[in-house]
């Protein structure tokens, strides 16, 4: 236990003499969380641009347009395109997302029920953009087919409420579990932030760990800490620890308490998966170095490509079931992915640990590696040189 | 001649310096070959198609198992399971058997004999934003058609085919999804984490030499040789490494990439060649530029690592352009990522011209031109501090 105190008052002076490495420890992890917390901000992208070509122009396609103009995620752009190859053209300069073409003779032939078409366009490179943009436009093309239905019926006498009934039996109603409002945020920023600090939390145990020997200090610290190579390596990174449980928590109390996302779950209990997911992802930092004998750069390098995979291996965005099964037994090695399925389950859902015990068993599993690679690390305390 | 020789002198000491780097090979060689193929790998299904569903089906009647059948038929939705109350579906939903239920409720056949609308509800698992779309697109769609049906029936009876159609949809509407008919993930993500590969194994293929030649030259960012004084002949030198290398990169993720996996590809590749140009000279003065800062190899994986994903999301692709803050966006300004990403996407994906990238293509331009001054002023700088260090050596 003196032993690790003294080593960590070593690390407490080591850290305050590199600027460097502070303003990265300090400052890096919250201004990733500003970054994705005032991107995503609005929750669901406003007024996407969208072009119309009308070539038709009367009371009628105004009205569609005035509808779709005051959607939410929609802006009808003022200028308007002369013909369907003008309005490509704007979308692959990149102006708009989208468009509506309104053909000649569509308010004569709906007024002689001669069933006009529209048709839109959306520019699905973009995929968010463009998705959310098609949901609108066949909303809009929708209300206007609906629109002379119900003119139809009204003028046979039904009443408001009959003549909708009789233009759509059956709705569906939308229930989004969870998350009501379909906020993007919501299920991106709370994965890809904590999952942009455990990438810090791999690269910085490596990177640490490895400075040790590449300023061929690794004997000193062997020996401050008994020649044990598990005190020494938690006295290196139990400082570290501290910083980022610190993040983690600032990071829950910014999404579940000021930005108010869903979190069914104490607070306290999700920061415990995180702090979890910070020990299983330094457990698998010290596991590589030690596999690679102390091979600083080399260990970073695995870390860092090992992080930046996590993101979209975890399912946040794409989701795991649609991957390839040799994938899908690929995001175990993952703690990210686990992170996740933990918060799905006890903070999006009011679900019990237990029903992702598995999870919990694999992060748990995470912090037992470093045992493996003990023999070689202590290998590496005793003959490793720093390899450039 | 001496110039020439310089610029040779340069390239050549670079170069062997490279080859005995096992880190600058692994991300200026392995890392742009390999990585595209993993990410591909990953969104190769590019949707997710049938996503396994509950039903609690409390109506139980022959219109509400057709709308049942009808489901369970889309490609996106399958029914995985039926059950007899809500509690049960979330038990299976509980257990990752199912990602949502399809409530049908008991009063259904009642309400639509009496001519009133009723509710059918769709609970999707929030866990991610594709369950909800493929469960909402799908069963709005076979409502949809169940309705024309149902309309046929009381309104129209006797009425002809095209009549019915017409009664049932006065206005018809299609939707054209362009540059990605899919809707997939990989063609939509892949060509911009390709571009993004790029940069950002430019930036630390020449962070890490810049650091190691500081370490080995006790802090100098040059070797102290008198070919790497002349300012203009070493970013030349270094240039003729990276450049020739990244276009072969560039053009292995143009054709073999993109073919490999089926990407849309529409683009020109000599519009496409000429808007790599100047990208990648812009990163690899960038790079030379903020290695300025780089003072340890292995502090550049620090910094840069991270970035990715900011970069990612800064540049309009992942979150739409139109909808990142003015702020944000100015600094994205900063990085060539942010043009290639949408120039790219645009030439490779959606087939447009040089010219209709433009403020894109002019945008790296001015990039390299401004990081080229500042990677000059850096060299410069240097060459002439190691220069007066030399002269005051040997006056003494």
């Amino acid at each position: 236990m003196k032993r690790l105190l003294k080593i960590w008052w070593r690390e407490i002076r080591l850290f305050s003499k590199r600027p460097m490495m502070l303003t990265l420890l300090f400052v890096a992890p919250i201004v990733l969380l500003l970054f994705f917390v005032s991107l995503m901000s609005d929750g669901l992208p406003k007024d996407l641009p969208a072009g119309l070509v009308d070539e038709d122009n009367t009371q009628i396609t105004r009205t569609i347009v005035r509808t779709l103009d005051a959607m939410e995620q929609t802006e009808v752009m003022n200028h308007r395109y002369a013909s369907v190859s003008e309005a490509r053209d704007a979308m692959q300069r990149g102006e708009i997302y989208a468009f509506l073409h309104i053909p000649a003779g569509t308010t004569e032939k709906a007024l002689a029920q001669r069933q006009p078409r529209l048709a839109f366009y959306t520019n699905q490179s973009y995929l968010v953009a463009g998705s959310l943009l098609m949901r609108d436009l066949r909303t809009a093309s929708e209300l206007a087919g609906m629109a002379i239905s119900r003119s139809t019926f009204l003028a046979k006498g039904m009443t408001d409420d009959q003549a909708m009934a009789a233009i759509r039996p059956i709705v569906i109603e939308a229930h989004p579990i969870g998350n009501s409002v379909l906020d993007y945020s919501v299920y991106l920023s709370n994965i890809i932030v904590p999952g942009c600090l455990l990438i810090f939390v791999l690269l910085f145990t490596s990177y640490t760990l490895g400075l040790e020997w590449k300023y061929g200090k690794q004997r000193k610290l062997y020996n401050m800490a008994g020649q044990s190579t598990t005190i020494a390596v938690i006295g290196k990174i139990a400082p570290q620890t501290v910083v980022f449980s610190l993040m983690m928590l600032l990071y829950d109390v910014v999404f579940y308490r000021y930005l108010g996302f869903p979190c069914h779950c104490s607070l306290l209990e999700i920061w415990s998966v995180g702090i979890l997911s910070i020990l299983a992802a330094q457990a698998f930092a010290v596991f590589v170095f030690g596999l690679l004998q102390g091979h600083m750069r080399m260990a970073m390098s695995i870390c860092s490509l090992w992080g930046i995979v996590s993101i979209s291996i975890s399912g946040c965005s794409f989701p795991v079931m649609a991957m390839d099964p040799i994938l899908q037994a690929a995001s175990w090695l993952f703690p990210l992915r686990h992170y996740y399925l933990i918060y799905v389950a006890v903070a999006l859902h009011d679900w019990s640990i237990m029903s992702v015990w598995t999870s919990v068993v694999a992060l748990l599993c995470f912090m037992l590696l470093p045992v493996l690679s003990t023999p070689m690390l202590r290998n590496a305390f005793l003959h490793a040189v720093y390899k450039p | 001649m001496r110039f020439l020789s310089d610029i040779y002198k340069v390239w050549s000491f670079e170069f062997r310096n490279i080859l005995r780097d096992s880190g600058v090979i692994l991300f200026a060689l392995i890392v742009p070959l390999a990585y595209p193929l993993l990410y591909a790998f990953i969104y190769n299904n590019e949707t997710i198609r049938e996503v396994p569903v509950a039903v609690v089906d409390e109506a139980d009647s022959q219109l509400s198992r057709r709308f049942v059948r009808m489901l369970d038929a889309t490609a996106d939705v399958k029914v995985a399971a039926r059950a007899l109350s809500m509690e049960e579906a979330e038990e299976l939903n509980r257990t990752g058997m199912t990602y949502g239920t399809i409530r049908i409720p008991a009063e259904f056949d009642k309400q639509l004999a009496r001519g009133e609308q009723t509710t059918i509800g769709v609970y999707a698992d929030m866990a991610g934003m594709l369950y909800y779309k493929a469960l909402m697109l799908s069963s709005t769609n076979v409502s949809l058609e169940l309705n024309k049906e149902i309309k046929a029936e009381r309104f129209y009876t006797g009425a002809t085919d095209r009549q019915l159609e017409i009664a049932a949809q006065p206005v018809e509407y299609f939707d054209v999804a362009l540059f990605n008919p899919k809707g997939g993930f990989a063609a939509f993500l892949l060509p911009a984490v390709l571009m993004l590969i790029l940069q950002q194994t430019l930036m630390l293929s020449i962070g890490m030499t810049g650091g190691e030649t500081r370490e080995r030259y006790a802090g100098r960012v040059l070797p102290p040789r008198p070919e790497f004084d002349n300012t203009l002949a070493v970013l030349l030198g270094k240039t003729l490494i990276y450049f020739p290398l990244y276009m072969i990169e560039a053009l292995y993720m143009f054709y073999f990439v993109s073919d490999l996996f089926t990407l849309p590809m529409l683009g020109s590749v000599v519009d496409y060649v000429l808007f790599m140009i100047p990208y990648i000279l812009s990163c690899i003065f960038m790079a030379i530029t903020f290695s300025s800062f780089i003072f340890r190899r292995e502090d550049c994986i620090m910094l840069y690592v991270f970035m990715s994903l900011p970069l990612l999301f800064i540049s309009g692709i992942s979150w739409p352009g139109t909808a990142v803050p003015e702020f944000w966006k100015v600094v994205s300004w900063i990085f060539p990522s942010t043009f290639a990403l949408n120039g790219y996407v645009r030439i490779h994906s959606m087939g447009a011209t040089l010219s209709q990238v433009e403020p894109e293509f002019i945008g790296l331009w001015v990039q390299t031109i401004v990081y080229m001054v500042f990677a000059a002023i850096f060299y410069h700088k240097v060459a002439r501090k190691a220069e007066s260090e030399r002269l005051a050596t040997e006056d003494k």
